[in-house]
Formats: C-alpha cells, structure tokens, sequence
C-alpha cells in the first residue's frame, strides 16, 4: 500500500499544483480566506468520530438516553470544530518582501536557504492564528508558530544554481481539538537564487596574476618599518630607534599592508558542462575574496561583462550572473 | 505540553472520579488495586514529575490483566470490560511520555464516561459524570493549545451558543434505533422484593427509603384503597417460608387482548421504574395492555425483558378487576399444606364449618383480626418454626406479611386456594407535578383467594390497621417505630423540603431526558408536520432578528474610510487602469503621464479632471469635488475606451 501512495504521489501532486494555479496564482500578498482555506479531518479526527458512533452504540443497545445526549454532545463538537479550525486560520496574511539568497550544495554543507516570511495578524488581539505550522512543499524543514509571530524563517535546501520561484507554503492549523485540520498552499510571488557554491581554495584559475605575485614577494617579513606618519598609534613606535634618533621616529607595521587596490577582473571562460561549473565556483569563490579585501571589480562572462565596482550591490549582481550563467 | 502539571492533575482527579462512579461494577479489592496505581501516579507527580519505565507498567498491566480476566466470572463481561477500560486509563497514565499517547489517553477517557451512564442515571451523579466530561474536554483542549493559553469566558460562551441548539435538535430529531444485539449487563444486587417472602423480610425493605417506581396516570388518580401495585406471587408455602412457584416461568406471556373494553374500569398509566436488577415489574389489577418493552404474564403480573438495570418507563392499561383463574392445576397449587402449623388448620377447618360460604369465612378472618387483640408492629418478636401458630395465638403482634401469610394458611386449611402477594400498597401523590411516587416503604403483602373464577383479593391488614391502607405507613405506626424509619436529618423540614424538590427535579429529568422515546420523537415529528407554518413563522423571526443584530453590529464596527472622498472617486473610476501606476506614484502624476500619451480629447478631459481631483483633494473644494463626479458620471465610457488605450501602450 505505501508502495502505491509513493507512486502515486507525484501524480497527485501534479493535478493538486495545477488546480491550486488556477484557484490561487502567485502574488505578493495572500490573505487567507474562505476560498484558499481546505478542511480536512485529522487522523485523530477519524477516531474521535469513531468514538461517537460507538457510543452511539453503546447508548441504542442499552437504550440509554444519557449515552445518547453523549455521543450528540461530542458530534456538535466536532462540527463547530469545524468553523472554529477555520477562524483560526483565515485572516492571515503572508508575504515574502525581499529575496533569498544562498550557495548551492557542494556535498559539504548542507545549510540550505533561510526563507523569512512575513505574517500578519488579521486582528491584534492576539487569539488568532495560534499553533500554526508553516512548511514549503517538498521540504522537510517545519516552524510552529504557537502565538502567530509577525516573521518566521524556513529554510529550503538549495539544490543546483539558478533563480527559483519560491515553492508553494503549506500553512496548517489544528488549532483547537486537533480535530480538523485547516490548511492552505500559499503562492508567493517571490523568488530565491542558489550561487554556485565557492570552490575551496583560491587555485587563481580565473583571476590576473599580476597583484598575487607582487603581494607574495612583501609578505617574506611579517613586520615592515615606515616612517612615523601622523595618525599611527604610539604603541607602534620602535623606541629603541627613537632613543638613538629622535628626529625621525620609526613605526613597525605588525600587519601586512592590504593588498593593491587595483582594480581586477574575474572571468569566466567560455566552457560548459562540468568544466563551466567548476569555472563558475571558482568565480564565485574569487568573486567573494576580492569583495572582502575591499577591491573594486568586475566580471567578465562569455556573454556579457559587468562592470567594474565594489560594495555588497555588485557581489550581490555577479553572483546573480554567475547563477544564471 | 505533557509537563505541564495542570494537566496530569485533570486526568488524575478524572481517573478517580471514574473509580469511583465505577465502584459498583468493582469488588473491593479492584478497587484497591486501582487505587494503589493512582497513588502510585500521584506520588511521581508530587516528588518527581516523572512517569514510570514502559516496561515496569507493562509487567503491572499483564499481571493485573490476568487476575481481572481470572475473576471474569464473577465479575461479569460488562464489569470486566469497564475494568479493562479503566485499567488501560490509568496505565497510560502511569507512563506517559508522547503526546499521541496523551491523545489515546483523552479517547479512552470519553469512552469511560460514556461507560459511567451504563451505570448511573441519577440526576445529581450525571451532573457530576457532565463535570467530568467538561473536565476530558478541556485537558482535550490543552493538548492542542499553546501552552499557557487560557480559554477566554467570551469564546466559551459564543461555543456554547452554537453547540447547545445543535446538540438539543440532534437529541429531539435523530432517529432512534432498537438496539442492535444483546448486551451484558451489569452485575449489580437486585433491590425490592425478593423471590421468598420470610416472616420479617418486609419490615427490613420498608426501612428503604429509596423510590421504587412512579406512575402518571391518564385521566385520575384512583382511590387509595384501590393501589395495590402487584409485583410477586408466592404460591409455595414451607410452613415458614413464603415462595414463588418455579414452575410458573415468565416464559408464557398472554397474548394482549384486543377486545375492547368500557372504558370506565380501564385505567390507563405509564411507570417509570428504578433500577431494581430485576425482571419483576409493577401493574395494578388486571393488565390488559402494555408498552413494547414489557410483557404481561397470565397471572397478571407484568415482566420486563431483561433485568431492569437502568431506569424504565412502560405504558400499561389495566382493567379494575381481579386476575382471572387460568387452570384447575393453578387452584391444585394453592390448596397444597405443608406440615406443622396444627393449631391454625384446625381453626381453619372449624372457620370452614361455621362459614360454608367463601365471603362470609373471609369476612369472619377479618372479624377475628379486628377484635381479637391484634397488633400491627414494625418490630414484631422473632418467631420459631411453627410460625403461623405462634404468630396467631401466641405473639399476637406481626407486620403485613405475617398477617398475609397466617390468612393465607388459614384459607388453604379451609379448602379454599389462597396465595400470598408480594408488592407495594399507595405512594404519595404530587398533584403539582401529577405523579404518584413510590417508594421501598410501601411494599405490602397481601392475600388472593380464589373465588367465582377470579383471584379476589384481601388485605388481612386493613383489618388490624386500616390507617396504613388509607393514609400510609407513618400513620398506622406508632411514634416510637416511626422513628425507626428516619433518620434524624430526615426529620429536618428545610432538608426535606429540598430533598422533596429534589425528587421532583429527578421526576422531570427522567421524564424528559430519560424516558424520551421513539413514541415521544415521533409526536415531536407529527406536531412539527401539523404546526410546521408556526414554526416557520417563528423560525423566519428569529432568523430575521439574528439577521438584524448581525447588521447593527457590522453597521457599528464598519471601518471609516481614510482616504479622502475625491481619490476613493477617481480610483473607483480608474480602477481597470491602476495597476499600471507604480506604488511611489502620485496619482495625478500617473493622471499626467497617461494623458501625454491620449489623443487630445482624452488628454483635455484627463487634465480637467486632475484640475479638479487636485482642488477638491488639496483645497477642499466642495465645487470640485461635485464637478469631479459629475464629469466621472458623463464620461464613464470615455474613462472605459481610456482603459483599453493605455493598456496597449
């Protein structure tokens, strides 16, 4: 039996997300309301109605009329459950207002994609939307939200590059009785880039030479000697120098300068396959050393250039290049 | 969510209440064992918060599983079962860890108070089963709360309001099936009359002050001297002992005779009886009549299927005559004398000779009770094995059992069939409530003999204490046995007084909630088909009402507005071409920029109209703002065709 639920589900699925476009296309905000809301018993569900009918039994074969106004008492309850279970949910408002941004996987870390999600109350009195689990469709990674927090995180394992449209949200309440279970798959029109994820270690296959082999030669000494300039801490003073020479007091720089800023490219070459992913990692990786030690740069794909500059903005515009690629 | 203490405290005072609504279904030592679980609980609550290892309350629940299966039968099935259910309860309990094992535990807990109904209908104790159940329903809640949310009073009552009509309509309307197969019942010490009747066995049962049966009846209530509610028949006679005749099964019921009958000696009546765990049932007369959940038998008593073990409400119609006499071989049974008792048959055999004729010999036993020095007493002396002869010419002194069986002796030694019945005599009537209650303290003896082809009946006591047949027990009693019957928080007027509402209110409740049948669902049904356009009308009211409120309240907490007029106007009218307009747009820019693409007509009246949008909106001016609509209003089609245009740029 598993077996054929297993293969039957992509089936199932295929037809739910088709019905779902129709009924619910993506967009930036979604109100839960009576039209995107679904309502099914729980497993629990189930058994609670079995319960009545045996004590429905119970009570017709000892012609117990107490038994009876039992079972009818529990009956109503499951109904209003119904309504109640509904209330809890409809009214919410979800959206996603900026996009996600991550590293596809390389087989090391398994981090995946932090997804926030914005919810909003329909009223403040803070009854509404209790328990509610949040979950994108065909991840595993689950939130509950006991008392409807205004922002929750999902994450979503990154598979390969690219631009993602996000995946529907299965939002889910069983809030009172566990009886019934409201649900809806909400659509958000938002999405989320995978980059390639950097490769390991800085192998210099797509970056100009010239500023390395430069660097290695300054940094045999760790520690350089400059002249005092106004500004340089006191503490950096040799005063050994000084006492011999006070006229010109010498520092002793502990750190290696930062390297040159002169302005680099990162390219690309035009490959493909595995060679092309291996190219673009690399890239990636190059892309986010030159962005820490403060440069200015630009990228340079078989298609197109970007041109050069620094500052998160740019990162963040060549590694959409590189995703796309 | 199963740390919180609140919660186990709930199942914990629910469990308890279970064992001890289900005390009459437990023997003293599974009462004792369930209890020692419950500590047990307790005191891993109390000092530590944990519950115990699976396997421990494994090896607890087999062992105790196999000494309650080992006493099956003695327990019964029925008592076997609850003693599983709770046993299964409480060792959930005991080891609780997961939350789908708080969930079972929440399922079996409905179960069980569904199982303590089988058990009590009594009004007082369903309030409590009620508190129970409203207990279970909220640990049910807790369990699918956040933690540390309260329910609010406002949402407990909105959901009562909904439940209570939908509850009520289910309970009036729902169809209401026969039972389905044969159920056990409950194990349980039958009360009332006895199949013996011993000298002194009635002075024990009228010290009972626990209502046996109601009646209603249909037109009056008939004279006191006429209740004589027949329950038993004691044929066999030891010489001691009075007995029910085995051979008279209740197998061979009369088939309801469908002659009619006048209707003035027919009384019509419905009993409501009490749980007695007997087959034995209350008729008066001759039955002639009954509802489908009783027989008649041909000696004229009425039996119920099965042993009564919860309240039971039956119609009976009976003819105010004596029972016929079925069979040469019925009068052959009642003639038999046992040995002993010289004394009385001969004074019933020289009876016999001075009074040839049935009645006047009656009349004459009679004569002798009233003027001879009889006593009626509540605690007559003990008596040896000849007990009639001791008891008519020695003690003298004797309660109705002893009168009926010395009269029944008496008529035997006389060659006249006699028998002795076993029953209750009178009740108290309510007139406010219209029932006549009766109660354990009514039970009564009497004596039927044979004659012109019916079992004629006499009370031997009417004789020696003819207050106790017209007015009742306490009045035929002295004041010193009186107080025999009472307890001193009895005597209290104010305790009785709400004891006698009390028994009121349970009259109410078993009429209405437990006696509701098919038959009165079905009058339901019928009265709801008849009056149908009343309670259309009323329905429609009430609708309308709700409607009305509904409206009000919507109509007061409607949000105002907080854009001004001329933009909610302009958007209104724009509404096909707006989403075009970026979010940082004003509106009369995006206004400007569509009308530099628009031919010049379009451009002119697009202009004019943020001429006006922008006076109305900045400067207040009502003329604008009227200008405004009124342009919208004529150029609505112009606005529509804009639409189209501007959406193909």
């Amino acid at each position: 039996m598993p077996v054929i639920t297993k293969a039957l589900y992509p089936f199932y699925w295929r037809l739910l997300s088709r019905y779902l476009d129709k009924r619910q296309p993506a967009a930036p905000r979604v109100t839960l309301v009576q039209k995107l809301i679904f309502i099914l018993p729980t497993r629990y569900g189930w058994w609670f109605l079995g319960l009545i009918v045996l004590l429905y039994l119970l009570g017709t074969n000892y012609q117990n009329n107490l038994i009876l106004l039992l079972s009818y008492l529990l009956l109503s309850l499951f109904l209003l459950t119904i309504v109640l279970c509904y209330q809890n949910l409809s009214g919410l408002t979800l959206s996603c207002l900026t996009a996600a941004e991550g590293f596809a996987e390389d087989g090391l870390s398994e981090k995946g994609i932090d997804i926030n999600l914005q919810l909003n109350a329909a009223a403040a009195d803070n009854q509404r939307h209790l328990m509610l689990k949040l979950q994108f469709t065909g991840q595993q990674h689950q939130v509950v939200s006991q008392h409807c927090a205004p922002a929750v995180s999902l994450n979503i394992s990154a598979g390969k590059r690219g631009k993602y449209p996000l995946p529907r949200v299965k939002v889910s309440s069983q809030y009172p009785f566990g009886l019934w279970q409201a649900f809806s798959y909400v659509a958000l029109a938002q999405h989320y880039w995978v980059y390639p994820a950097p490769a390991q270690q800085s192998q210099a296959a797509g970056v100009m030479p010239e500023q390395d082999q430069a660097s290695a030669d300054k940094q045999v000494s760790d520690d350089t000697l400059s002249a005092y300039r106004q500004g340089d801490s006191i503490r950096h003073l040799v005063w050994k120098r000084l006492a011999r020479d006070p006229a010109t007091p010498i520092v002793r720089q502990q750190h290696t300068p930062p390297p040159q800023l002169q302005p680099d490219w990162v390219v690309v070459p035009a490959v493909s396959g595995d060679a092309l992913e291996r190219a673009l990692r690399q890239a990636c990786r190059d892309l986010l050393t030159l962005e820490q030690s403060g440069a200015s740069y630009g990228l340079k794909l078989p298609a197109f250039t970007i041109a050069q500059a620094k500052g998160p903005a740019q990162l963040q515009r060549c590694l959409q290049a590189l995703a796309l690629c | 969510m199963l740390k919180q203490k609140r919660l186990m405290v709930v199942w914990l005072g629910l469990q308890l209440a279970f064992l001890l609504l289900l005390q009459e279904a437990f023997t003293l030592w599974v009462s004792l064992l369930f209890a020692a679980l419950l500590l047990t609980r307790f005191t891993t609550l109390v000092y530590a918060n944990t519950s115990l290892s699976l396997k421990a309350v494994n090896v607890i629940g087999a062992c105790v599983a196999v000494v309650l299966l080992v006493n099956i039968k003695q327990a019964g099935v029925l008592n076997f079962m609850l003693q599983i259910l709770l046993l299964a309860a409480v060792l959930r309990l005991l080891a609780l860890r997961q939350l789908f094992e708080a969930r079972q535990l929440v399922w079996v807990h409905y179960f069980l108070i569904g199982c303590c109904f089988i058990l009590h209908q009594n009004m007082l104790v369903a309030l409590v089963i009620m508190a129970a159940l409203f207990a279970n329903i909220y640990s049910h809640y807790l369990l699918f709360a956040p933690p540390g949310n309260n329910l609010k009073p406002a949402n407990i009552g909105r959901a009562t309001l909904i439940i209570l009509p939908l509850w009520l309509a289910m309970f009036l309307l729902f169809p209401r099936l026969p039972p389905f197969w044969q159920i056990p019942t409950a194990n349980v010490a039958s009360t009332g009359l006895s199949d013996t009747l011993d000298p002194g066995s009635i002075e024990q049962l009228v010290q009972d002050d626990s209502l046996a049966f109601r009646v209603e009846f249909e037109t009056r209530l008939p004279e006191r001297q006429l209740l004589y509610w027949r329950a038993r028949l004691y044929e066999d006679f030891d010489g001691r002992r009075w007995q029910e005749n085995p051979q008279r099964s209740a197998s061979d019921y009369r088939k309801v005779s469908q002659e009619a009958t006048p209707a003035e000696t027919t009384l019509n009546y419905r009993v409501i009886a009490e749980a007695s765990q007997q087959r034995s049932l209350f008729a008066l007369a001759s039955p002639l009549q009954s509802s489908a959940n009783v027989n008649i038998a041909p000696s004229g008593l009425v039996f119920a299927t099965k042993p009564v073990s919860q309240r039971t409400s039956y119609q009976l119609s009976s003819e105010l005559q004596p029972v016929a006499v079925l069979s040469e071989r019925e009068q052959q049974l009642n003639l038999r004398i046992p040995p002993g008792n010289e004394q009385t048959l001969a004074f019933g055999r020289q009876l016999k000779a001075q009074h040839p004729r049935v009645s006047a010999l009656v009349d004459a036993i009679a004569g002798h009770f009233r003027q001879q020095p009889y006593f009626y007493s509540l605690t007559p002396p003990a008596l040896g094995a000849n007990s009639v002869d001791q008891f008519l010419f020695d003690t003298r002194t004797g309660f109705c059992s002893h009168y009926a069986s010395a009269t029944a002796l008496l008529l035997r030694a006389a060659g006249i069939p006699a028998r002795v019945v076993g029953g209750y005599q009178g009740g108290d009537w309510h007139p406010e409530q219209g029932y006549l209650a009766v109660r354990q303290r009514e039970a009564h003896a009497w004596v039927e003999y044979a004659d012109q082809g019916r079992w004629q009946q006499f009370d031997p006591t009417a004789a020696v204490a003819p207050q106790r047949i017209l007015s009742g027990l306490d009045d035929a009693l002295s004041s010193e046995q009186r107080q025999l019957l009472s307890s001193p928080w009895q005597r209290n007027a104010l305790f009785g007084t709400i004891q006698l509402q009390l028994m009121h209110l349970d009259y109410y409740w078993s009429v209405w909630v437990l006696g509701f049948n098919d038959d009165n669902q079905r009058d339901l049904w019928q009265q709801l088909r008849q009056n149908w356009q009343r309670f259309a009308y009323g329905l429609v009211f009430i609708t309308g009402l709700a409607l009305l409120v509904v409206a009000l309240l919507w109509w007061q907490r409607r949000e105002q507005p907080t854009q001004p007029q001329a933009y909610r106007l302009l958007t209104k009218a724009l509404a096909g071409i707006l989403p075009h307009k970026a979010a940082h747009q004003p509106l009369s820019e995006f206004l400007r920029v569509l009308a530099q693409q628009q031919q010049i007509e379009q451009r002119q009246l697009l202009l004019a109209l943020i001429t006006h949008y922008e006076l109305a909106l900045f400067n207040d001016d009502k003329a604008a703002l009227s200008a405004l609509k009124h342009q919208l209003k004529q150029h609505r089609n112009t606005l529509r065709r804009l639409h189209f245009s501007a959406q193909n740029t």
